[in-house]
């Protein structure tokens, strides 16, 4: 497929729309704060900012550089943000889907948010060059598969309708594609792939689902997993990472956007989202459900490879 | 005469060139206690498996697989109640679950599934745990050594990599 | 003295060093990412991207072995790396910022406790630089006291020139004895102009006014407004040419095992985690205030150098857009 231009001509709409509900709710003391994205120094960039006060709602901005799942300002391990009160919160479809995971996990509650919801067409896949114009090439693989262009449930989401784009599915073909290789095959691209890995933790620090107080990966007594950043502690930690992740992943793809390394850690993700589809209809959405498919379970369930 | 007599208490055992290590995780309310009705009936089972005993399968953190294989393991058997029996109610109903999924994981990044093998084992079939170990211990061993982990585990690191004869040299002096 | 190397010959000459067994590394792409690595052959070096990560590791590795035991039975054996075993290093295609930082790095690696380790390797290691000429709105050599075609801590420096090939300057014994043992491959300067040098677009910091400020703000409400964001990986400090922190693991079974040396970072909550379960840098700007401080006053009280040569990495690289460049800048006006 060429490369084709996104649309993303609703943003500065959305923008002001944002500045305009944010200023609100700041003003008549409905939150106390509000997360969103602004201008950062390089051109065309953004980055996350947290505003306490009416009259600094208009640094607020929606871009396709607005890359950053904000949901993770909201989580136990991030303790940074002030907590007294509502706070507001800029989303997209896939960052709500985490926050609604994360309620269903008890880590927050509705009635604590004011959910911002924004009408999206996609964002880059990466931002290291964050000047790039949106298109089918560099829009992130996420927004390829996107069934959340417009979030559900928000407390206000402005009136833009965002472009679909047809595109190619990158996550699916590629998940087929190593399906479709030997164990043998499949180990040696994997091999590849972790060798790379610096143990940066980028990939866990992002995550609005790693918030336990103390990562498993951080513990010597004992040490389940190597620390040290070599093939086998690698390869370990994101297998580590990929289970514990499993039935829970929103489908955010921050990990393999911050991934230093450019490891595509995604596709493990998306991999264990497909066999729980598969295996036990499970999804991430906009409905908060009690139990995720791996602290429930059915009596019927398949146990083919079982003996 | 006492040669025949040996061989009937002590059957024969084949010689193989390979004896694969094979880790069970077990549940002490179920399998524990087959494996232990195998025992004290005396029946043979090889000796490649080595028991680790938990108090439920709920208990067996997928990462103990993980370990075990990058330990040396050839094979990982996991076994417990069969659905219905837990001791804890229903400790085996959500391993089933996780099991389901970190098998297909591990088949993603590209662990070979015949040496991963679970299985319902109650305190009355010491019989079927003598046949889970048996064909799992036959199978790894048509399957020769699992080198993936242990040759992760050797591997060095790009820059500090073992990237000249001479160095080599000097970590194998070690 | 000027020579100058076509293309050709210095892929010769990198060549011939591999089959000397020198070890060689330049910047190539592994998997698809640009990284400074050992090579087989010239061929595969990159010039028109800068690496990932930066070239320290060549002294200074991700991780490394520093001490192995085995033990049978009562018997336990301990067994020292040899660092006189480290191979002959020629690390080619070195950009000015990743070279200029690798001598400040010789200040803390050899001071009350000579790390033999980086030192050896060090010894070891002839560094060809190569002229910037590509620059994006995250460089910001210009403004830490640097440039695109600074020679700083390079023994040869290459220079592209137009009609391809490059000149070549040596700054160093090392470099005047690279040269002299392959004369027939550098010859005599020709009146090609030097390829357009990369033009960062920051402008120079008032570094005595950073750390001036810094002296006096240890507390200040404006380290909160500007590190909040930080989530605390460690992503900066591993892309940094210039963070040097390690920490010292045993990992190994009882039978056997490795005592290891792996890069570190202060962005982590667990970098200052005392075993009492206290940790004094217990919020996120306290750590990225560690991170000013190192770079621009701490490392400047202790060995008069600044811990920055503004490759840029650190902004492209953060995951929720921190600009270090932006953050001094301001700091500088204060």
């Amino acid at each position: 497929m060429s490369n084709q231009p996104i649309d993303t001509s609703i943003y500065s709409a959305i923008s002001t729309a944002i500045q305009t509900e944010a200023k609100r709710i700041l003003a008549e003391e409905q939150v106390s704060a509000v997360i969103g994205y602004t201008t950062a120094r390089r051109q065309g960039s953004a980055q996350p900012i947290v505003i306490t006060a009416a009259n600094d709602a208009a640094k607020l901005i929606f871009s396709p550089a607005c890359v950053n799942n904000l949901a993770v300002y909201l989580t136990k391990a991030k303790k940074e943000i002030p907590k007294q009160g509502r706070i507001g919160i800029v989303v997209k479809g896939c960052d709500l889907k985490a926050l609604v995971g994360l309620m269903g996990e008890s880590q927050l509650r509705r009635e604590d948010l004011y959910l911002i919801g924004v009408p999206c067409a996609g964002v880059l896949g990466s931002t290291v060059q964050p000047a790039t114009a949106l298109t089918s090439d560099s829009i992130a693989p996420k927004c390829s598969e996107c069934d959340a262009r417009l979030p559900q449930g928000c407390d206000f989401v402005p009136s833009q309708t965002p472009a679909t784009p047809e595109l190619e599915h990158k996550y699916a073909a590629e998940i087929a594609r190593l399906e479709a290789l030997t164990p043998h095959e499949r180990w040696a691209y994997w091999k590849e792939q972790f060798s790379k890995c610096i143990k940066c933790y980028a990939c866990r620090q992002v995550c609005p689902f790693c918030f336990c107080e103390q990562c498993l990966c951080d513990r010597n007594k004992p040490q389940m997993v190597e620390t040290t950043p070599r093939p086998a502690g690698n390869t370990a930690w994101h297998i580590v990472r990929a289970m514990h992740l499993a039935g829970r992943c929103a489908g955010c793809a921050e990990c393999e956007r911050v991934c230093p390394m450019d490891i595509p850690l995604n596709l493990l993700n998306r991999k264990m989202a497909k066999e729980l589809k598969e295996l036990y209809a499970y999804e991430a959405g906009f409905e908060v459900q009690d139990k995720g498919p791996l602290t429930s379970y059915e009596e019927k369930d398949d146990q083919s490879f079982i003996k | 005469m006492v040669e025949i007599v040996g061989s009937t208490m002590h059957p024969e055992k084949q010689k193989h060139s390979f004896e694969p290590k094979i880790i069970a995780f077990v549940c002490t309310w179920c399998t524990y206690a087959g494996a232990d009705l195998a025992g004290t009936s005396r029946m043979q089972y090889p000796a490649n498996v080595r028991v680790l005993k938990f108090p439920c399968t709920g208990r067996i953190d997928p990462v103990f697989i993980l370990k075990a294989f990058q330990q040396g393991a050839d094979g990982v058997l996991v076994s417990g109640c069969h659905p219905g029996d837990c001791h804890y109610i229903a400790g085996n109903f959500h391993a089933r679950r996780r099991f389901a999924v970190f098998r297909k994981l591990l088949e993603f990044v590209g662990v070979d599934l015949d040496r991963l093998q679970f299985s319902w084992v109650s305190a009355a079939e010491g019989g079927k745990w003598v046949e889970m170990v048996s064909d799992l211990t036959e199978r790894v061993r048509a399957m020769g050594p699992m080198t993936e982990f242990k040759e992760l585990a050797l591997e060095e690191q790009w820059s500090g990599a073992i990237d000249t004869p001479e160095l080599k040299e000097a970590y194998n002096s070690i | 003295m000027q020579k100058y190397i076509s293309q050709q010959n210095l892929n010769t000459l990198l060549d011939t060093l591999i089959k000397q067994g020198t070890r060689v590394v330049v910047p190539h792409l592994n998997a698809g990412t640009p990284l400074y690595e050992p090579l087989q052959s010239a061929a595969e070096m990159i010039t028109d991207q800068l690496p990932r990560r930066s070239a320290k590791e060549a002294f200074f590795p991700v991780c490394e072995d520093i001490m192995s035991y085995t033990k049978e039975g009562q018997q336990v054996s301990v067994a020292d790396i040899d660092p006189s075993r480290f191979p002959e290093t020629v690390l080619v295609g070195v950009r000015p910022c990743d070279a200029a930082a690798i001598p400040v790095l010789d200040a803390v690696f050899s001071w009350d406790y000579k790390d033999e380790f980086f030192l050896e390797r060090r010894r070891k290691t002839t560094i060809i630089g190569l002229a910037c000429t590509q620059a994006d709105d995250a460089c910001f050599c210009s403004a830490v006291g640097l440039s695109p075609a600074d020679t700083k801590g390079s023994d040869l420096f290459l220079t592209p020139l137009e009609g391809g090939g490059y000149a070549c300057d040596s700054y160093s014994e090392k470099g005047e004895a690279l040269i002299a043992s392959h004369q027939g491959l550098f010859t005599e300067p020709n009146n090609a102009t030097a390829l357009p040098l990369a033009r960062p677009q920051t402008e120079a910091f008032d570094l005595k006014r950073v750390k001036a400020w810094l002296d006096e703000h240890f507390e200040d409400p404006s380290w909160d407004s500007i590190a909040t964001r930080c989530v605390g990986c460690g992503a900066c400090a591993f892309v940094c040419p210039a963070c040097h922190c390690f920490d010292i693991v045993d990992e190994g079974t009882e039978k056997s095992g490795k005592r290891r040396k792996n890069w570190d970072a202060c962005g982590f909550w667990k970098f200052t985690h005392h075993a009492s379960g206290h940790n004094p840098r217990d919020q996120q700007p306290k750590r990225y205030r560690n991170r000013i401080m190192h770079k621009f006053k701490y490392y400047d009280d202790k060995f008069g150098q600044t811990l920055c040569s503004g490759c840029g990495r650190c902004i492209r690289i953060c995951p929720v857009g921190i600009d270090i460049a932006q953050i001094v800048e301001e700091i500088s006006k204060k």
